[in-house]
């Protein structure tokens, strides 16, 4: 069934791609050109629309399609589409992804588009961001915007137990001990939601502690000690029952949203969706990362990049939309929306003054700290069994050391065979 | 004499033309099935012996590698098993559920047009938006079912999450959802029987239970056949529940992940779409095994007439 749905939704796809190509190129003779911009965040797409209506405004002529899917979906839908050749004009790229893309010729190199262009200018953006998108010299996509991850907290449950706010002097056992308090015994409220997650989790944990998820020689580091001890620090809030067993993405905010946890791990990208939900304006606020008990700071930070295909029958109008984009206006009109941090130097402030309701400057104090999130050329390959291999672990039933060697020698192997 | 024989081998310009209608009315099918199925088999066969590359582009030769790693993979055994459990778990239930609604429906019943439309609905409704509705009734803390329980002091049960469980509530998302189809094509080989049978029966005095095994059952028997043949088919290949209820994070992931699960998150997710092939395959050949037999057994307890 499924088998005839993939093949039949490829087709669709496919003779669809071949429509709009003949489309575009009776297009092309004086008429409109649609170019398409694929994300995976159906809150920024509501933003982004906005940026696309001005950028629209400037340049008559080009029109500008936004298609939102869900994370998982997206890179299924887009592998399916760079390889049946129709790839959207422009999308968004994450480290997980671009070394696969990048060196099997699916971008289109922006290196001459950036030196000729008086607007983007790579040395305003973070060094370690530009270098996530860039592949033996050729940069192949613009940043967008950063992300850090920080600790949201209930101050009305922190009122109601007289407690005081997280800030930068808290540690692992500050937060364990505020955990405790904010737990009850009948199972109505957790003071914690340590939901298995990578980056808004565990991966914050062990960076903290010293460890490595990806060493700098490409092996992989969850067999480390440091490592193992900061995801068992992590998993410690479910063992002792200050958490509730969370595995699905999305019921992580939700836990907190409905007042079931006090706490959670969040990234600045969750923003436009918090603010737009009143039981977060009312009750929440966010602080820095506690820290290990040996003082180990560390946050994930990553930074999403917009790529061109090279398949695109339109490169100079897509790079008109990724310049853009990527220019101080576009991007400080980003920040001011609200959409995300954006990655442009000296906006960041903007994004801050877009919800003055939160402390969100927090996730930019962590910046300079922060530990760019584990990638390797196939990330997605490992990342996902990994949480496969782990779950047994964290749901208790499993001795941790060995599901992490399990994991570490699961990735050597992945990285191994890596394209 | 000569004269037939000559008609025997001559093909009239008539026939010509009614061949060549033929062909031209069943030509969409028969594209469609070539292009849609039958080639993508072949293709899957073929990538099968493949290291896929990135984007179909550079496939590496490796013969028998995929079928030799997952025959040692323990996930693949589950996939199988989980796969038949579904089966057998929907499978009868469905079937047993549906024969029950069509005899009575087909009976006197007020208002049975209304009864085989309900029944009929959740065939209509797409299987993902099914899924999304039983996964909030599902849902652990607020979901309605354990609200219920809780109210009855059953207490919560952890549907989607529990290993033990997962199965149980996606088979009763299965026959939900599929027993409406079973029951209308039954209801269709119930009216094919002619009254007089029963007729006949009545006056020698036969009970509605008697009717039911030495008239119905026996003549409703192709129509079964066909429902059981589809269903198991239909049954074996199940995905779209379980990719929407349980993610690969979830503890009852290696309880309830199906092949075509395991072929999708292999081919898509870990973009491994030589090793995908190769589980499809092997759900291929086992779907051929059970269809084989039930061919052969066809014989023992359908009644053609």
């Amino acid at each position: 069934m499924k088998k005839k749905l993939v093949s039949a939704a490829l087709c669709t796809a496919m003779v669809a791609a071949m429509t709009a190509g003949g489309s575009m190129s009776v297009l092309a003779e004086g008429k409109d050109v649609t170019i398409s911009y694929a994300c995976w965040d159906s809150n920024q797409a509501d933003l982004l629309r906005k940026v696309a209506d001005d950028f629209e405004a400037e340049n008559p002529g080009i029109k500008i399609d936004i298609q939102v899917s869900g994370w998982d979906d997206y890179w299924t839908g887009l592998e399916a589409a760079a390889t049946g050749g129709s790839l959207p004009d422009t999308f968004w790229m994450h480290s997980n992804n671009i070394y696969y893309y990048a060196s099997n010729d699916q971008l289109l190199d922006l290196t001459s588009y950036i030196e000729d262009s008086s607007d983007v200018d790579l040395s305003k953006f973070p060094e370690g961001l530009c270098q996530i998108y860039s592949l033996n010299d050729k940069q192949y996509a613009v940043p967008k915007d950063y992300d850090t991850i920080a600790l949201w907290y209930n101050k009305t449950l922190f009122d109601e137990a007289g407690m005081d706010y997280p800030d930068e002097t808290w540690t692992w056992d500050t937060l364990k001990e505020a955990a405790k308090k904010l737990t009850k015994d009948d199972g109505s409220q957790y003071g914690m939601c340590a939901g298995l997650h990578n980056q808004e989790g565990y991966y914050n944990f062990v960076y903290q502690n010293g460890g490595e998820i990806v060493t700098p020689d490409n092996k992989s580091g969850y067999a480390q000690e440091a490592t193992i001890g900061g995801i068992e620090e992590y998993f410690s809030y479910v063992a002792e029952g200050l958490s509730p067993e969370i595995y699905d993405d999305k019921a992580r905010a939700e836990a907190i949203q409905n007042g079931q946890c006090a706490m959670g791990l969040f990234g600045s990208w969750n923003l436009s969706g918090f603010a737009a939900n009143d039981f977060m304006k009312e009750n929440f606020d966010c602080a820095v990362l506690p820290t290990s008990n040996d003082g180990g700071k560390s946050s994930i930070f990553n930074g999403l990049g917009n790529a061109i295909a090279a398949t695109t029958e339109h490169p100079d109008e897509a790079w008109k939309w990724v310049e853009y984009l990527s220019s101080e206006a576009g991007q400080k009109k980003q920040a001011e929306l609200g959409i995300a941090i954006s990655a442009y130097e000296g906006t960041a402030d903007s994004w801050t003054a877009a919800y003055p309701e939160f402390n969100v400057k927090c996730y930019i104090d962590m910046v300079d700290y922060a530990q760019i999130r584990p990638y390797t050329h196939q990330t997605s390959v490992w990342e996902d069994k990994a949480y496969e291999m782990l779950k047994g672990a964290y749901g208790g039933k499993e001795d941790l050391k060995e599901a992490c060697e399990k994991t570490a020698a699961m990735m050597d192997e992945a990285i191994a065979a890596e394209q | 004499m000569a004269n037939i024989r000559k008609n025997k081998t001559h093909i009239t310009k008539r026939q010509w033309n009614q061949y060549r209608w033929a062909w031209f009315m069943i030509a969409p099918t028969m594209i469609g099935l070539l292009v849609l199925n039958i080639i993508p088999i072949f293709q899957t066969l073929y990538l099968s012996f493949f290291k896929s590359g990135a984007f179909g582009k550079g496939n590496i030769f490796v013969g028998l590698e995929n079928y030799k790693t997952m025959f040692g993979d323990q996930q693949v055994w589950y996939a199988v098993r989980n796969t038949l459990v579904y089966t057998l778990g929907v499978v009868p239930v469905t079937i047993a559920l549906a024969l029950l609604a069509a005899v009575l429906l087909n009976g006197r019943v007020r208002g049975k047009s209304i009864y085989r439309t309900i029944y009929f609905i959740p065939m209509i409704a797409a299987p993902a938006a099914v899924t999304m509705v039983w996964k909030w009734l599902y849902n652990n803390q607020y979901g309605l079912i354990n609200h219920l329980l809780q109210k009855i002091g059953i207490g919560r049960i952890n549907w989607i999450d529990d290993p033990n469980i997962a199965m149980i509530s996606i088979i009763i998302i299965g026959v939900w959802s599929s027993f409406g189809y079973s029951m209308v094509l039954l209801l269709a080989g119930l009216q094919e029987i002619p009254r007089d049978y029963y007729e006949a029966s009545n006056i020698d005095g036969a009970s509605p239970l008697k009717q039911f095994f030495s008239i119905t059952l026996p003549l409703v028997s192709p129509t079964l056949f066909f429902v059981l043949v589809t269903s198991i088919i239909t049954a074996m290949q199940v995905f779209d529940v379980i990719y929407m209820m349980i993610d690969v994070t979830s503890p009852s992931y290696d309880s309830t992940v199906s092949l075509v699960y395991l072929f999708y998150n292999n081919s898509f997710k870990y973009s491994n779409k030589g090793y995908g092939s190769a589980i499809v395959m092997l759900l291929l050949a086992i779907i051929m095994i059970i269809t084989v037999i039930q061919n052969k057994l066809q014989d023992k307890w359908v009644n053609y007439m």
